[in-house]
């Protein structure tokens, strides 16, 4: 081809290019917004709302916390990664508290295997149970630990799969507390 | 969808699977094309290992870097094993940079090169679109069509499928100019072809999850339009250097 005919269709796939994009722009008031989209345990949609009773024997309604970020956290005594992780939530909930909302939920075990673990290290933060794991199938948990960052709006922002430290807890907190 | 692929005990995340197939497959396509592209292998894998060990180390460092103050009282986590604690553009930067050193420090041919990589990058883009939509990644819009797909609650264009598709054609193309084509055609027909399936496909992708610039144009959109338009101004250029009538050469003294 010659240049006057690279020429040409370069300037042709410009304009419908940019009459393609034109057509497809979005208005800007939905744009950000995932309200739309059904509750599912992946980035973009509502999360997945539940109840579970926590180790006060008070039921824990994550909806409840709409308003706040949330950093909801499965987990389980048996899971060395997730000990390991324990400390930074800990620490976490502490330096953000009545910011952020750290939630971990235990996967699969009663209260007394719970309060066996962590009342001899000090976590105070909020330990649902999930001793059915309903919650874990509904949230297609299948490693341990597994987090997700829930921003104030109850939208997913971002799931962690794998331990966090202090650094990608820092990290991953920004997605839904900048 | 298949976010999990369960083998027996084990339970492995699809997508960042199918993202370490894509990587593999992608370096053995580009060392296939630079064979016939009259380039040893050997500098392919080469290069494609040094910007992989530069993109690791550049991504951690750069985390290292933001989140210092975390790494302070822990200074062990910055050599710890740990697969999330990186930052992505400033390794893909360094990945690049280094890839980019040893090409021009051994004075390999950079179209060339360039050409090596482009149909091998366009198969690992179309296997990591397949993971995506496996593990339910970037979803597409809903939809009523006959072929939507159930993900996520609702039957939506399977976009990830249709990101696959056309790369895949695209590399066909390119596959088949490959060692045909002047120096860099290949690498810059690759560009135009990425660009326009990128164009094309995210006017079908989720609105609710799509990057907006300017008053609501997508902004993927938008990045694939202006790849292929550089890309065409790239064979526009090389047509001119043909066309450019040669000066005569200067008389002997």
């Amino acid at each position: 081809m010659t240049r006057a005919r690279w020429s040409i269709l370069t300037v042709i796939v410009a304009l419908v290019g940019i009459g393609w994009i034109f057509v497809n722009r979005l208005p800007t008031d939905a744009a950000p917004s995932s309200g739309a989209l059904p509750p599912a345990p992946t980035v973009g949609h509502p999360a997945p709302d539940f109840t579970l009773t926590g180790l006060d024997g008070q039921t824990f309604t994550l909806s409840d916390l709409r308003g706040k970020p949330v950093v909801l956290n499965f987990w389980a005594t048996w899971c060395p990664p997730c000990r390991a992780e324990m400390p930074e939530l800990q620490a976490a909930s502490e330096r953000l508290a009545g910011e952020v909302a750290i939630i971990g939920v235990n996967q699969g075990e009663n209260a007394q295997q719970v309060r066996g673990f962590i009342d001899p290290l000090g976590f105070t933060f909020p330990m649902p149970l999930d001793e059915r794991m309903d919650v874990s199938r509904q949230y297609l948990v299948r490693n341990l630990p597994t987090t997700f960052f829930i921003d104030r709006d109850g939208i997913i922002r971002h799931t962690q799969i794998g331990p966090l430290t202090e650094a990608t807890l820092a990290q991953r907190l920004q997605s839904v507390y900048p | 969808m298949l976010p999990v692929l369960q083998l027996g005990p084990l339970a492995l995340p699809t997508y960042p699977l199918a993202l370490i197939l894509a990587g593999w497959v992608a370096l053995s396509v580009a060392g296939r094309a630079a064979k016939r592209l009259g380039v040893d292998p050997d500098h392919i894998y080469n290069a494609g290992l040094y910007g992989f060990i530069a993109a690791v180390v550049g991504g951690r460092l750069a985390h290292v870097v933001v989140y210092w103050s975390a790494y302070r009282s822990q200074p062990l986590e910055i050599f710890g094993f740990n697969t999330t604690a990186f930052l992505l553009w400033p390794a893909i930067l360094a990945g690049l940079i280094v890839a980019g050193l040893y090409v021009y420090r051994r004075r390999l041919p950079l179209l060339a090169m360039l050409d090596a990589f482009a149909p091998g990058l366009l198969v690992g883009l179309a296997i990591a679109a397949v993971g995506a939509f496996l593990a339910g990644r970037n979803p597409g819009a809903a939809s009523s069509l006959p072929w939507a797909v159930e993900q996520w609650g609702l039957r939506r264009h399977p976009v990830q499928l249709y990101e696959a598709a056309g790369l895949l054609a695209v590399a066909a193309l390119t596959w088949r100019l490959t060692g045909h084509a002047r120096e860099g055609a290949t690498f810059l027909c690759a560009l135009a072809g990425w660009g326009l399936v990128t164009w094309f496909v995210e006017a079908f992708r989720a609105p609710e999850l799509s990057q907006t610039i300017l008053g609501g144009l997508r902004l993927m959109q938008v990045v694939g339009l202006l790849a292929a338009l550089l890309a065409l101004l790239g064979f526009r250029r090389m047509v001119s250097n043909v066309e450019a009538p040669q000066e005569p050469a200067a008389p002997d003294a």
